[in-house]
């Protein structure tokens, strides 16, 4: 039972943790980052099953952590209300080839991290784009003028 | 002005209408989840390691241990007999605090003697010369099914007589 409400907990505490950090660090994947995402796994991994080896302890652990993401998807889709809640909401980030100042300070999200975004889409200047839009996912979709 | 994507509502996700108060409720939770490790810091969720004294004319009775644990943590008690008289006898009765929920991996040095006292677990340690100390070593695991809020107390017999007894609280988080 144990293993189950731990489960729980740490579920709700992730989900919590990648609500509030701020969807553009989740969403790069320097090496830093990638070194962070493993520690912080381990230290999740032992906080969860601690000394449980046994296959019966992690089917409980992985069949719960699937339940809870299925069940989050399903509220999600099933509850247009609790979107913003749980999945969070676009931001415009450029608008007619102008950065939104106040949007990308709120984001913590800089005119160079954005142009580097926009030169991996093969995009070499701020006026090509007409939109840019920070999705839910932390990545940053453009939307190029119509007549570039 | 160049229609905005579709599902993008200008007022909501460009001019954040309705969205202003989102940034300091995501800052204040982040602050929370910063306030864990500080708390950590301040010993709030163990094992740091205190002492509790018992001082009576006939002995000093200390127990060195972390009144908070963790599930799985490895911790020591150590228990510190100061004899300011010849105590012929020593027995130290330690309640179930102590021993429930815990894995015990040694004890050192072995009691000449071990026994149960009304549930609780009595250690023989035998003669201890006046002026001359006894610690007891103890080695331990904190059960990870161990949650929750433990009384523990460690008494020190001459023989029958009381001399001194030190009483804790443990608070054990999962």
């Amino acid at each position: 039972m144990d293993l189950a409400i731990r489960a729980i907990v740490l579920y709700a505490f992730v989900f919590f943790l990648t609500r509030v950090v701020g969807r553009r660090e989740l969403s790069s994947l320097q090496p830093f980052d990638l070194i962070l995402l493993i520690v912080l796994g381990d230290s999740i991994q032992q906080g969860l099953t601690q000394d449980d080896y046994s296959v019966t302890g992690a089917l409980i652990v992985v069949g719960m952590i699937a339940a809870l993401q299925v069940g989050t998807s399903y509220l999600s889709f099933r509850v247009p209300r609790l979107r913003p809640v749980l999945d969070g909401l676009p931001i415009v980030v450029i608008e007619d080839g102008k950065p939104i100042q106040k949007n990308l300070h709120r984001e913590r999200i800089s005119v160079e991290e954005l142009t580097e975004e926009m030169r991996q889409q093969q995009i070499a200047s701020l006026d090509e784009v007409q939109w840019a839009v920070l999705e839910t996912s932390g990545a940053i979709s453009f939307i190029k003028k119509s007549d570039s | 002005m160049a229609e905005p994507p579709d599902a993008i509502d200008l007022g909501r996700d460009r001019d954040l209408r309705g969205r202003r108060k989102d940034v300091w409720v995501r800052r204040s939770l982040l602050a929370l989840v910063a306030l864990v490790p500080v708390l950590a810091l301040f010993n709030l969720f163990g094992q740091r390691p205190t002492t509790s004294n018992a001082s009576v004319p006939a002995a000093t009775l200390s127990v060195y241990a972390p009144t908070t644990l963790r599930g799985g943590l490895l911790w020591e008690g150590r228990i510190h007999i100061t004899a300011h008289r010849e105590i012929k006898n020593a027995i130290l009765v330690l309640s179930t605090g102590w021993a429930e929920g815990m894995s015990i991996n040694t004890i050192e040095p072995s009691p000449t003697g071990e026994a149960s006292d009304n549930g609780r677990l009595e250690f023989t340690l035998g003669h201890i010369p006046q002026n001359k100390s006894f610690i007891l070593y103890m080695q331990f695991q904190v059960n990870p099914t161990n949650v929750g809020h433990r009384s523990r107390s460690t008494t020190l017999y001459d023989g029958k007589t009381e001399l001194a007894a030190v009483h804790q609280k443990v608070t054990i988080f999962p």
